[in-house]
């Protein structure tokens, strides 16, 4: 979830309303799907909507604020024609192929606002541009910059430009090798293929998107009043929809939006080739009072409805008979169904104020036949004296006394939990590993899941296993402890040697619950114990719970 | 006290001081028949408390025993010491030569020069090394008084050597790091006791009646109990420790939710830990390029490239709910659904993957489902994060379900799954609900904390999975509750694999779910 820090004061100068009581700040962001982590006077906001990236930053949730204290706004109306124009070159179009800009002008930034457009821009290229790749943003002194802009990709040596922060020139592939800023970007450019450069008419670069601005352009000031804006990325709509909501968050701060127009090679997903941005995506929902009344079981009259949208920021509205037909604000573009009109209206109305049913229809209560054996079985097992422990199914696969088949994860987050267990033997043998100043005798069992390696298929499997660990311990211990519950439960057991190698040779078995084979049983080899540092011998066995199933007497 | 009759171990211990008035415990240990040492001490403990007998006296000494350096000199026959003055005498005076001496190493003829010039024996002159006459010192006793003996069996005793030996054995003979010590100290103290009047008078009374220690089953079967008394016993001994087998406190905790769910009318689901990509996220409508579907937050499973896609005609439904929202009203989240990602298999991250499967497999309507299953998120193991854990999650299914139901819903889980009084809804996100809400609870020992989340599924969820009424989602965070019905503080504890601890952990009744109902510990 999405979290960030703001200035009171700088929220208080976008949202004069702002109440100065931050237990009711909590309850006006909770509206926002939003919770106050930290009050005072740098506030610490964790955002739970993943799909309105327009909320994580100071301007984002003063609109929310003040359009729940019902003072909204609309955003990026009456905007002049574009008076400049990008062009893009078709050597886009295969590594980084969308771009949307737009001109600002307005009061001149100070060390505020300025600190909220950094935090605005990082955090929409971080989570909602996933780190860069799908939205990369710069924003330069338009002033510096000669139009029309050129956005093409270029061979790593062919051009040379000062990065920002940096003293001198070097080359796009120089940029990738020996700057912090290109390291930590350099796997989002292809090895081997052509660079992404955004040049102005003079030749001057102003960006090697998305990894570094230019020195020479590419750094705004206090002071500034005269931005440009681009975002580049692989994805049309987060592209377009971090320009508008970038572009939204300047209007809040004063400044005056020109569009810029965008001429590409080849078709956009909108249709035609010429593009002009900040976009506005205005998603518009209908519904119907009907629709209303069955999600919400309630029907709010028509001054409730507007409130609503009004309160949530909606652009516009129209409630005409039995129809709602409402406009998103152009930074939002999470209007996909008209459930997602329909939340907003409940939540204008307020969640605490539906009455609550309980649901009517009549249904009967009924267990999982498989949990209903194990609480039998692991009720023997404690009269039986079986302690029972709850173990990770997260294992390693190095760990002794794992058969063969483990099915590893590809991507651990350490190696202690890089694999899903097999069987319980190991966790029961961990168990012995670490209790030693535990008074003997031990007598420990778990009932759990483990995932079988099939030859076709992946299987949970419930087992049971049971390990008795204490000086006089052995196989005549679990041998009691199973044929207890195969009786108990009706089954028929058989012991079939076997040759596992967990077990001291000679006595280790196969376990047959009535004539098939469900498991296996053993005294654990010394070699194992002395592994793990257990000082006393082990017997253990491990079955699969479904073979004790069915054939239950009382 | 004086009414207690004798116990056995006192019986023996006073007859065989009756017969020789005062002994030391080691002989009486020895010939009176009253097993180890232990029995001695209790039953000696005993009777001189209740002044049957006295304590005669006591005494204690220290054995010198030799330690692993110790053993090194006997076998070298002399100390680091001796033996370097031997050769100094010999006329070796190259320190380095001496050093590469073989019978001990450089470290202990290190240490051994170092002594022999603190106390004059060795002089350096210049490079060399000269005696100072034939005199061996301290050094010298102490391989009389200690080595000698101790090497042709004796014992030795540390308060009888000369102060000066004595203060040397005792500096080399660390506590600790015994590995390195010369010598071992052995302390042992001796207790004399006699026997008193009363302890004679007592122990004629006791022989006076037929005291019976306990009920045998020849006594009962001939009979000869009648004529027997038994001895009387003290109340107030501790009993003896037993543990008990007994079931795991967190699953007696999920076992008491479980519980409760099925008299709620709910029925249980169960699936696989092992998901594929489209039951634990796709057939939820979170698009592929979600956030919460970086490869850092599943556990992607190494199957040798096996894959495991649902069925074509589900598969096509999700796939364009995905591209363009197909028939569900919804404009879908308009990328290009990669269809050859649905059978990645993944280790079920969420329970709502459960409640989507059953979605797919013609639940009843009206029906109330749940599920306690084991989920995997990736995050770093620690104090508030397990590798897995519990997600109890379920749906409810009906044709005229709305908002107000799922209110309905979370107030009946406040009140009967918490046992809390207060609650308070606030607007939440999931991906796959919409409206969506989140419960906050006022819990009756833990106060305002959040319980769990509950929300309608977007219809692009329920009408590819062939769901035409509205559902239900509901999903409860649990843990804290059992943490704090376990007194635990640090979540890792839920599933310790130290039996000790384990056995330390209590349920406290009060703090199950419902509020007292459960069944507190078995």
């Amino acid at each position: 979830m999405p979290k960030i820090e703001v200035a009171r004061r700088d929220l208080e100068r976008l949202c004069p309303s702002l109440p100065g009581d931050d237990a009711v700040l909590e309850e006006l962001l909770a509206s926002l799907k939003g919770e106050l982590k930290t009050g005072g006077e740098l506030l610490k906001i964790e955002l739970n909507d993943t799909n309105r990236p327009d909320l994580w930053c100071a301007e984002g949730v003063a609109r929310g604020i003040s359009a729940l204290n019902g003072y909204s706004r609309r955003y990026l109306v009456d905007l002049p024609e574009p008076s400049v124009r990008i062009e893009v070159d078709d050597s886009v179009t295969a590594v980084r192929p969308w771009i949307a800009a737009f001109k600002a002008s307005g009061p001149p930034i100070d060390e505020e606002a300025l600190a909220a457009l950094v935090a605005a821009q990082e955090k929409l290229a971080g989570s909602f541009g996933r780190n860069r790749k799908t939205a990369a943003i710069g924003f330069y002194r338009s002033g510096c910059i000669s139009f029309p802009v050129r956005y093409s990709a270029v061979p790593r040596d062919s051009v040379r430009f000062t990065p920002l922060g940096c003293d001198s020139e070097m080359t796009l592939s120089g940029v990738l090798s020996d700057t912090e800023t290109g390291r930590k970007y350099a796997h989002l450019v292809e090895e081997g293929a052509l660079c992404p450069l955004i040049s102005d008419s003079s030749g001057s670069v102003l960006s090697f998107p998305p990894v570094i601005n230019s020195e020479g352009t590419g750094r705004v000031s206090v002071g500034d009043r005269d931005l440009f804006c681009e975002v580049t990325g692989t994805d049309w709509n987060t592209v377009g929809l971090t320009a508008s909501i970038l572009a939204c968050n300047l209007e809040d701060r004063g400044f005056r939006i020109e569009p810029v127009e965008i001429g590409y090679p080849r078709e956009t997903p909108d249709g035609g080739s010429v593009s002009i941005t900040p976009r506005r995506f205005c998603d518009t929902l209908s519904t119907t009072r009907e629709r209303i009344s069955t999600v919400l079981g309630i029907l709010p009259d028509d001054a409730a409805i507007e409130r609503s949208l009004a309160g949530m920021g909606w652009d516009s509205w129209t409630i005409d008979g039995a129809v709602v037909e409402a406009r998103m604000p152009p930074y939002r573009h999470d209007g996909m169904h008209e459930v997602d009109l329909i939340e907003d209206i409940a939540v204008g109305y307020g969640l605490n104020r539906f009455e609550p049913l309980m649901p009517e229809g009549y249904t009967i209560g009924a267990s999982a036949a498989i949990e209903d054996l194990a609480d039998a079985v692991r009720i023997m097992l404690a009269g039986a004296g079986c302690e029972e422990v709850l173990l990770p199914i997260l294992t390693s696969e190095g760990r002794p006394g794992t058969p063969p088949g483990i099915v590893r994860i590809e991507n651990p987050m350490t190696l202690e939990y890089g694999a899903v267990r097999n069987s319980l033997i190991p966790g029961l043998l961990g168990v012995e590993a670490v209790s030693s100043h535990t008074p003997y005798p031990h007598r420990v069992f778990e009932v759990g899941e483990v995932l079988e390696n099939g030859s076709g298929d992946l299987r949970t499997v419930v087992r049971l296993a049971v390990s008795i660990s204490g000086n006089d311990a052995g196989f005549g211990d679990v041998h009691s402890v199973i044929g207890l519950i195969c009786h108990g439960r009706g089954h028929s057991l058989a012991l079939t040697p076997s040759g596992d190698d967990r077990f001291i040779p000679g006595r280790s078995c196969t376990l047959m619950v009535d004539g098939r084979e469900a498991g296996v049983m053993g005294e654990v080899h010394p070699s194992i114990l002395d592994e793990l540092g257990i000082t006393r011998p082990v017997a253990a066995f491990e079955l699969d719970l479904e073979s004790l199933g069915g054939a239950v007497q009382g | 006290m004086e009414d207690r009759d004798l116990h056995p171990l006192e019986l023996t211990l006073l007859s065989y001081l009756d017969g020789v008035g005062e002994a030391w415990d080691e002989e009486i240990i020895e010939k009176s028949g009253i097993g180890g040492e232990g029995s001695y001490r209790r039953a000696a403990q005993w009777l001189i408390s209740r002044g049957l007998v006295d304590e005669a006296g006591a005494s204690g000494e220290t054995r010198v025993l030799l330690g692993p350096l110790g053993e090194e000199c006997a076998a070298a026959g002399g100390t680091p010491e001796l033996l370097l003055l031997d050769m100094v005498e010999e006329g070796t005076g190259d320190f380095a030569a001496i050093q590469a001496d073989s019978r001990f190493d450089p470290a202990r003829w290190g240490s051994a020069l170092g002594a022999l010039t603190r106390s004059g024996l060795v002089r350096r002159d210049g490079g060399r090394l000269e005696s100072a006459g034939s005199e061996r010192g301290v050094f010298g006793l102490l391989w009389e008084q200690v080595y000698a003996p101790l090497s042709q069996g004796g014992t030795v005793v540390l308060e009888s050597l000369d102060p000066q030996v004595a203060a040397m054995v005792s500096d080399r003979s660390p506590k600790r790091g015994r590995g390195r010590a010369e010598f071992l100290l052995s302390t042992s103290t001796w207790q004399k006791l006699s026997i008193n009047e009363n302890g004679r008078s007592a122990l004629e009374r006791a022989k006076a009646g037929r005291i019976a220690g306990r009920l045998t089953p020849a006594m009962l079967a001939d009979g000869s109990w009648r004529g027997l008394r038994f001895r009387r016993y003290e109340m107030d001994i501790p009993a003896a420790r037993i543990h008990s087998g007994r079931l795991h406190p967190y699953r007696v905790f999920l076992d008491s939710v479980r519980r409760k769910f099925l008299a709620l009318g709910f029925s249980e689901m169960r699936g696989s830990i092992a998901e594929s990509e489209f039951w634990n996220n796709d057939a939820l409508f979170m698009p592929q390029f979600h956030p919460a579907r970086d490869i850092h937050d599943a556990y992607f499973l190494d199957t040798g490239g096996r894959r495991f896609a649902p069925a074509a005609d589900i598969l096509a439904k999700v796939a364009s709910a995905h591209r363009d929202g197909g028939d569900t009203g919804s404009r879908g989240w308009s990328y290009d659904y990669d269809e050859s990602r649905a059978g990645l298999p993944i280790l079920r991250s969420q329970g709502t993957a459960l409640s989507a499967r059953w979605m797919a497999s013609s639940p009843s309507v009206p029906g109330k489902y749940f599920a306690i299953a084991r989920c995997f998120r990736y995050d770093q193991v620690d104090a508030t994060h397990l590798p897995d854990f519990f997600q109890v999650e379920g749906i409810v299914l009906g044709e005229d379900i709305n908002l107000r139901h799922l209110v309905g819903l979370l107030r009946l889980f406040a009140e009967r799954i918490a046992g809390a009084t207060e609650h308070k809804l606030y607007p939440g996100y999931f991906p796959f609900t919409e409206p969506s809400v989140e419960m906050h609870i006022r819990h009756p020992s833990i106060g305002w904390m959040e319980m769990g989340g509950a929300g309608l599924f977007r219809p692009e969820v329920t009408k590819p999975l062939g769901v035409e009424v509205p559902v239900i989602a509901w999903g409860l965070g649990l843990d804290r509750m059992a943490m704090t019905a376990m007194g635990l503080a640090d979540i890792r504890d839920l599933m310790t694999d130290d039996l000790g601890r384990l056995r330390a952990m209590r349920v406290r009744p009060e703090r199950m779910p419902g509020g007292g109902g459960g069944v507190a510990d078995a």
